[in-house]
C-alpha cells in the first residue's frame, strides 16, 4: 500500500495504490461547459469539428477534443491545455448563429484517476450509481461522498472521476482510505 | 473438556479448543461456538440480571432474538461492548466478556432487593412515581431514572476501530439462507439475473442447521445444503454471511451491517470492524423465516429455561445439549421434536407437558417409544430454583382451570408457545399485514415495495413447504424483473411439519396477581403489568406498549410483542386486530453508532472546503473560522496578539494604507446568453440594461417573499455575459434557485448559469495605497479613476495572469478584487504580498472585514437580516428597480405586512458609556417597564471600530428608521445599557474613500 497526500497545489501523481485499486491526480486539461438549445448543437459540433452527442451520459472525441453529454442543454468538453483559445474562438465565431454559453471551468475540477482490479469496488464506497449501467467509454455527473462529480468509465476498471477543487482532498482521502481496505479483504 | 458437550454433534470444529473468559473465569469453548453455546457446553445458563428487578438470567434463544444473555465484549483498549447477545458473538482465543447489571457479582447481586419489591414497580411505575412533588424533577427523579437508564455500561474510550459503507446493486436481495433463502436465490440466479443472499448468522442455511434429519431430494439437509451453496457461488450469487439487513427502505432500497472482525481471532487493525452496505435491488425477497414464542408462566425467566428451538439449534448446530433432565412445556408439536433428539442424544426428558389435549398419534407413540412421561391438557404454575430452574410446577386442566400442582424435578424447561412469523423488514416498509387466526399471528399482505415474501415467514411450515416457496418467489421476482425460469419441486422426507395453539398467560392455581410469568423478558414487563395497563384505561397496543415498556428493549419485542398483544387484546375482550400491533422500526438488531457514522469520523468527518491561498494563512498562523463548509482566515494574530488587538491592526493598516484579503469563497455564477440581461433584471431587484458592459453593479436577490435572500457585486463582462458574485454561504442555494426559475418558469429564455465559485481565487485589496500595488503589475488596462472608476470590471493582465479586475469595495476604502485561475491564487497573493511589502501591506482575515464593512453600514446578508427583511427595513431601497415590470419578490414586497409601519428596521446604534453591545441583545423602550419587557428589535452587528474610536453597532428596531436621536434600552443580565440611534453609516459618509 503507497499512500502520499495531495498536496495543497494539486501537483498531479500518485495517491495511493495497493493490491485492489491505484488513485492518481492527474496532470490539468482545458474543460468548459457548453450550454445550447437543441437547435444550435448541430451548429456548434460543425465548428468544434467535434461531435457532440445526442444521448446523455454519451462521449464523442475527434483529434484531442472529447465532448461529455451531461444533461438535456449540457456538454462538458475536454481538449489540450493549449487548445483552450482555439475552443474558445471557435465558439465565439458562431455565437451568432448558434446561441450557447460557454464557460471555461479548467480550474474549477482536478481528476483523479482510479484504475486497478478493484476500481469499481472502490468507487461502491460512496458512489450510489450501479456501475453496471455505465457502459466503457462513457460518463455521467453523479456525486461521491456527497459531492458533485463527473465520473468517466475509460475502461471495465478505469476511470476518471472530475471533483471540484476544494472537495477534492476529502474525496481523496476515501479513496486511499478505500485503495487500503479493499486490499486487506482481498 | 465440557461437560455437556455432544461429540461428534454440531457443526462445531471439535478438535478446536477455545479459550475465552466470563467474569474473569476462563472457559474452554470449541472454534465456532457462540459465548452462549459455549458456556451452556460448560453447563453454565446464569449469564445475567435483568434490567429491572435484577433476576438471575440466562438465555431463551440460540439467535439474534436473544432478550436475556445480555454481556459485555472487550476486545483491548476502547474496544468494550456493551449489551452485546451471547448467543451471537463467537468466541476467540483471548475474548474477555462479562455480565451486566451485577453488583457486587452475578450470582449474589444487591440490585435483586428489586426483584422483592416488585409489587412497587409495577405498569406505569416511572409516570406513577415521578409525578410530585415537581420540586423533586431537577434533583431526584431526573438523576435517578438516568441512573437507572438502560443496561450495560456505555464505553468511555474512543473506538479505535473503523467502519466501512459501500453501495450495492442487485437485481434480487434476498434476505436469509434458510431452505426458503437458498432456494429463492437459485431460482432466481438461474435466469442470469445478479442475486445476493444475505444472512445474519456466521454459517448460510438457517433451520437447515438446526434439523440435520430431513432428506431434501434425496440428500441429507447438510449434504444438500452444500450442494447448493456451491451452485449458487457457481452461478455467481454473492452470499453474505454475518449480514443483517437492518432496515428496508424506500424504492428497495435495504440497509446490510455487515460484522467483519467481531469474530476474528487477531484482525488487522486496518480491517473495518463492521460495514453498512446500502443496496438497491430490484426485487427483495423476505425470507426471515419464525421466531418461536415463549409460554408466559410463573418463572418462565428462570435459567434453565428456554425456547425448545433453541435447545434442538444448541444440539445440533454446536453439539451441545441444555440440560441433563429436561421437562419440556409445550403447546406446539415443534417440542416434540426437540425433545426427541435431545432424549436421543443423552438428555433424559423427566416429562413432556402440553396444554392440548389431544396430540397427534404419531407424536405420542414416538414419545412412548422412548419411555417419556406426557401430561396433556396440563398447565405450568411455577419454577423453582435459585440462580437455575431445579423444578418446575404443573397443574391437570380441568374445565379450563388448572387443579392442584405437581413438582417435577429438572435442571432445565424447554417451552414452545408455536412460532410467529418474522415481520420486521416487511413493516418498514409499511406494508400492510392481516390477521390469521388459524395461526393467530400477522402475516404480510398489501406489498408497498417490490418484494416477495417466502417460506415460515408468511406462515408456512415445514421444510418443503418452505423450500418450494422459495422457489415460487424467486421465480416470481425473476419474472417481475422479465425474466422467466422453472419453478423446481423438491420433496423432503423426515420433515417436522406440525402445528399448535396460541396460549395467553398458562392457567394457574395459585394467586395470578403473585405470578411473574413475564411477557417482556429484556424489559422485565410481567403478564400482570399488561393486564394492570389495560385495567387503568389503556386500550390501543400503543398505550399499553408504553405503559409498560413491552416491547421497547433492543430486542423490539421479536418474543414479547404477539404475546403481549395476545394478552392485551384478552384482558380487553376485543379480537387482537383491533388491538392492533406495534410498529417494526429499523434496525432489525441493535446497530453500532460505528456502522452508521461509517467514514464520518475524524478527519473525514465532514468536508472541509479551503481556498488556493488557505496554506499561506495556515503558513501566517492564521485563526479560522467556519463559514458554510469552508474553513476562512478568521484574524492573523502576530506577536502573541489577541483577536481584539489583531483586528484593530489589521483595520488600521487596511484604512491607513493597504490591507488583503482572501475573498475565493465568494459564490461565482457565469450568466451567458441572448436572454442574459432579461434573466437579471428578472431575478434581482436592481436594472441591469442600462449597465454597460465593463461596469458593475450591487446586486439584491429576494425570495418571492420580498424578504432579502442574498446580495453581491456583478459585473457584465460583455452583452451577454455577467459574472455574478453570491455570499459565501449562498452559493449554491442562489444557483438553485436560479436554476429552478429558470426551468420551471422562463423555459422560453436562452441564458445558462454555471457556477464558477472554484474557476477563480479572489483576492480583495483595500486600501489608500491599492491602486499603487495594483498599477505596475497590470498589463493593458489603464487603472486610473477616470478610466477605471468605482464600480468597473475587466479583463486584463496581473502579474502575469489572465484576470477579471474588479474595482468595488466592501470597506469603503479604495479597492480592487483580482480573479485568477484558481491554481495560480497562492503564487499572485505571494506577488502581491512582496509587491505590497513598501506599502506594510496587511493580510486580514473575515472579522477584519466585517468590522470596515460595518463601520460603512454594508449589510451581511445572515447576520444583518434573517428572513423577514425587506430591502427598505435594511435601509436599501434605492436597489429595487421599482420602473421594471417584474422581478422575483416585487409583489411580495407589497404584500400589506410588508409596508406597514413599525417594521423592524435596520438602525445603528452608539451606546451612551462607549460600551459594545452584545450581538443577539434585546432592544427594550422604556427601561423601567415591569418584566417581561416589550421587546422592539436586536442587536445584528456589534464591534469595536478603531476608524471611529468607539463601539459601533447595527440593529433591527421598530419603526427604527423614524427613531434617529432616541435613546433606546438594551437590558443586560448586570446592567442595562443606553444606546442612541442613528443612521447606518459611521465612517466616511460621502464616499470620498472610495473615489481616490
Amino acid at each position: 500500500m503507497t499512500e502520499l497526500a495531495l498536496s495543497p497545489d494539486f501537483a498531479p501523481g500518485l495517491l495511493a495504490e495497493s493490491a485492489a485499486a491505484r488513485v492518481t491526480l492527474i496532470a490539468p486539461v482545458a474543460r468548459f461547459s457548453l450550454r445550447c438549445k437543441p437547435a444550435s448543437r448541430a451548429t456548434l459540433a460543425r465548428v468544434l469539428d467535434l461531435p457532440l452527442p445526442e444521448t446523455i451520459g454519451h462521449r464523442a472525441h475527434a483529434r484531442s477534443r472529447e465532448a461529455l453529454r451531461l444533461g438535456p442543454d449540457e456538454w462538458v468538453l475536454t481538449a489540450l491545455e493549449g487548445d483552450a483559445a482555439g475552443i474558445a474562438a471557435d465558439c465565439a465565431a458562431a455565437y451568432d448563429a448558434a446561441p450557447h454559453s460557454l464557460v471555461e471551468l479548467s480550474d474549477r475540477e482536478v481528476t483523479f484517476a482510479i484504475d486497478g482490479p478493484g476500481a469499481c469496488d472502490l468507487l461502491s464506497l460512496s458512489l450510489p450509481r450501479d456501475l453496471d449501467g455505465i457502459g466503457v467509454g462513457q460518463g455521467r455527473r453523479t456525486v461521491f461522498d456527497g459531492q458533485g462529480v463527473v465520473l468517466w468509465r475509460d475502461e471495465a476498471h478505469s476511470f476518471r472521476m472530475d471533483v471540484w477543487r476544494s472537495f477534492a482532498p476529502h474525496v481523496a482521502s476515501l479513496l486511499a482510505t478505500g485503495c487500503r481496505e479493499l486490499a486487506l479483504e482481498m | 473438556m465440557n461437560p455437556y458437550r455432544v461429540y461428534g454433534k454440531g457443526r462445531i470444529d471439535h478438535r478446536a479448543p477455545v479459550s475465552f473468559t466470563f467474569d474473569g473465569k476462563t472457559y474452554e469453548g470449541r472454534r465456532g461456538d457462540t459465548v452462549a453455546s459455549a458456556l451452556l457446553a460448560n453447563g453454565v445458563h446464569l449469564m445475567g440480571r435483568s434490567f429491572k428487578y435484577h433476576r438471575p438470567r440466562g438465555p431463551v434463544s440460540a439467535g439474534s432474538e436473544e432478550p436475556n444473555a445480555l454481556i459485555g465484549t472487550k476486545r483491548g483498549t476502547g474496544r468494550y461492548e456493551p449489551n452485546t447477545r451471547a448467543t451471537v458473538q463467537e468466541i476467540y482465543p483471548g475474548l474477555k466478556t462479562n455480565s451486566q447489571n451485577t453488583y457486587p457479582s452475578l450470582k449474589f447481586d444487591l440490585g435483586a432487593v428489586n426483584d422483592a419489591a416488585y409489587m412497587l414497580f409495577s405498569a406505569g411505575f416511572y409516570y406513577k412515581t415521578f409525578m410530585w412533588p415537581k420540586s423533586f424533577w431537577d434533583k431526584v427523579y431526573e438523576p435517578f431514572i438516568r441512573e437507572a437508564a438502560g443496561l450495560g455500561r456505555s464505553p468511555t474510550e474512543r473506538d479505535p476501530d473503523h467502519y466501512a459503507s459501500r453501495y450495492h446493486h442487485t437485481d434480487v436481495l434476498v434476505v436469509g439462507t434458510g431452505p426458503a433463502g437458498i432456494a429463492a436465490a437459485l431460482s432466481a440466479a438461474r435466469t442470469g439475473l445478479r442475486v445476493t443472499l444475505v444472512d445474519e448468522n456466521a454459517e448460510a442455511g438457517g433451520t437447515l442447521l438446526s434439523e440435520p434429519q430431513a432428506v431434501i431430494d434425496g440428500a441429507p439437509a447438510w449434504d444438500w445444503l452444500e450442494a447448493q451453496l456451491a451452485e449458487l457461488k457457481a452461478l455467481g450469487v454473492r452470499v453474505m454471511t454475518r449480514t443483517t439487513a437492518i432496515g428496508y427502505y424506500h424504492q428497495n432500497m435495504v440497509a446490510l451491517c455487515e460484522k467483519l472482525t467481531d469474530h476474528l481471532d487477531a484482525p488487522d487493525p486496518d480491517m473495518p470492524r463492521e460495514r453498512m452496505w446500502r443496496v438497491r435491488a430490484g426485487q427483495v425477497i423476505l425470507a426471515q423465516g419464525a421466531l418461536e414464542k415463549p409460554l408466559v408462566f410463573d418463572g418462565n425467566d428462570r435459567p434453565g429455561v428456554m425456547l425448545a428451538g433453541a435447545a434442538q439449534t444448541y444440539l445440533h448446530r454446536y453439539g451441545v445439549l441444555v440440560g441433563k433432565r429436561a421437562v419440556v412445556a409445550t403447546s406446539h408439536d415443534s417440542a416434540w421434536y426437540a425433545s426427541f433428539d435431545l432424549h436421543d442424544e443423552g438428555c433424559e426428558i423427566a416429562a413432556i407437558v402440553d396444554t392440548r389435549a389431544d396430540l397427534r398419534a404419531d407424536l405420542v407413540e414416538a414419545a412412548a417409544a422412548r419411555g417419556i412421561e406426557m401430561h396433556l391438557n396440563h398447565s405450568v404454575s411455577g419454577t423453582d430454583g435459585r440462580l437455575r430452574v431445579k423444578s418446575i410446577r404443573i397443574n391437570r386442566m380441568r374445565d379450563g382451570k388448572a387443579a392442584f400442582g405437581r413438582r417435577i424435578f429438572c435442571d432445565c424447561v424447554l417451552m414452545s408457545g408455536g412460532w410467529t412469523p418474522s415481520l420486521h423488514l416487511f413493516s418498514h416498509t409499511m406494508g400492510k399485514l392481516a390477521w390469521n387466526d388459524d395461526l393467530t399471528a400477522f402475516l404480510p399482505d398489501v406489498k408497498t415495495e417490490a418484494c416477495q415474501i417466502a417460506g415460515a415467514g408468511r406462515g408456512l411450515w415445514g421444510i418443503e413447504a418452505a423450500l418450494n416457496d422459495g422457489f415460487a418467489m424467486g421465480a416470481a421476482a425473476a419474472e417481475a424483473l422479465g425474466k422467466s425460469g422453472a419453478t423446481p419441486t423438491l420433496g423432503v422426507t423426515h420433515d417436522r411439519t406440525g402445528t399448535g395453539v396460541t396460549q395467553i398467560e398458562l392457567p394457574t392455581d395459585r394467586s395470578p396477581s403473585s405470578a411473574r410469568a413475564f411477557v417482556d423478558y429484556q424489559n422485565d414487563v410481567t403478564a400482570k403489568d399488561l393486564r394492570l395497563a389495560v385495567r387503568e384505561g389503556m386500550r390501543s397496543i400503543e398505550h399499553v406498549k408504553r405503559y409498560t415498556t413491552n416491547g421497547m428493549a433492543t430486542d423490539q419485542g421479536k418474543m414479547s410483542n404477539i404475546n403481549g398483544l395476545n394478552i392485551a387484546a384478552d384482558a380487553l375482550g376485543k379480537p387482537q386486530p383491533q388491538v392492533g400491533l406495534t410498529t417494526f422500526r429499523p434496525p432489525y438488531t441493535p446497530t453500532t453508532f460505528g456502522a452508521f457514522a461509517g467514514y464520518h469520523k475524524g478527519g473525514h468527518f465532514e468536508v472541509t472546503r479551503k481556498t488556493p491561498i488557505d496554506g499561506w494563512a495556515e503558513k501566517n498562523g492564521a485563526v479560522y473560522e467556519p463559514v458554510s463548509l469552508w474553513r476562512r482566515a478568521w484574524y492573523f494574530p502576530q506577536n502573541g496578539e489577541d483577536m481584539d488587538q489583531a483586528v484593530a491592526r489589521e483595520c488600521r493598516a487596511t484604512r491607513e494604507s493597504l490591507g488583503i484579503f482572501d475573498a475565493s469563497t465568494l459564490g461565482k455564477i457565469e450568466v451567458v446568453g441572448p436572454d442574459a440581461v432579461e434573466f437579471m433584471n428578472r431575478m434581482y431587484t436592481n436594472p441591469w440594461t442600462k449597465l454597460a458592459p465593463g461596469r458593475a453593479r450591487y446586486g439584491l436577490l429576494l425570495g418571492d417573499d420580498g424578504f432579502i435572500r442574498d446580495d453581491g457585486v456583478i459585473g457584465r463582462m460583455s452583452q451577454d455575459r455577467f459574472h455574478v458574485t453570491t455570499t459565501t454561504g449562498g452559493a449554491a442555494r442562489v444557483l438553485n434557485m436560479m436554476e429552478d426559475y429558470l426551468q420551471t418558469e422562463w423555459g422560453d429564455l436562452q441564458v445558462w448559469l454555471t457556477s464558477t465559485t472554484e474557476q477563480w481565487a479572489t483576492i480583495a485589496l483595500n486600501g489608500p495605497n491599492a491602486r499603487k500595488l495594483l498599477e505596475p503589475l497590470t498589463e493593458g488596462l489603464d487603472l486610473s479613476d477616470e478610466a477605471f472608476p468605482h464600480m468597473s470590471v475587466a479583463e486584463c493582465t496581473i502579474a502575469g495572469l489572465p484576470a477579471r479586475l474588479f474595482r468595488i469595495s466592501f470597506t469603503g476604502e479604495l479597492g480592487f478584487e483580482v480573479n485568477v485561475p484558481a491554481r495560480h491564487g497562492r503564487a499572485l497573493w505571494e506577488t502581491l504580498m512582496d509587491a505590497g511589502a513598501q506599502y506594510d501591506i496587511c493580510p486580514y482575515g473575515t472579522e477584519t472585514m466585517h468590522v470596515l464593512r460595518a463601520e460603512k453600514g454594508y449589510i451581511i446578508v445572515g447576520q444583518d437580516t434573517d428572513g423577514t427583511v425587506t430591502p427598505y427595513d435594511a435601509g436599501i431601497g434605492w436597489a429595487v428597480g421599482k420602473a421594471k415590470p417584474d422581478f422575483v419578490g416585487k409583489r411580495g414586497l407589497a404584500r400589506p405586512d410588508l409596508v406597514a409601519p413599525g417594521r423592524k428596521q435596520l438602525v445603528g446604534l452608539l451606546t451612551e458609556d462607549h460600551s459594545k453591545l452584545e450581538e443577539g441583545a434585546q432592544i427594550v423602550r422604556d427601561p423601567k417597564e415591569a418584566v417581561p419587557m416589550t421587546m422592539v428589535g436586536h442587536v445584528t452587528s456589534s464591534y469595536d471600530s478603531v476608524a471611529m474610536g468607539r463601539p459601533i453597532a447595527l440593529a433591527l428596531l421598530a419603526g427604527g428608521h423614524d427613531l434617529m436621536g432616541e435613546i433606546v434600552h438594551i437590558p443586560m443580565p448586570d446592567r442595562i445599557i443606553a444606546a442612541k440611534v442613528t443612521g447606518t453609516v459611521f465612517y466616511d459618509p460621502d464616499n470620498t474613500r472610495l473615489k481616490l
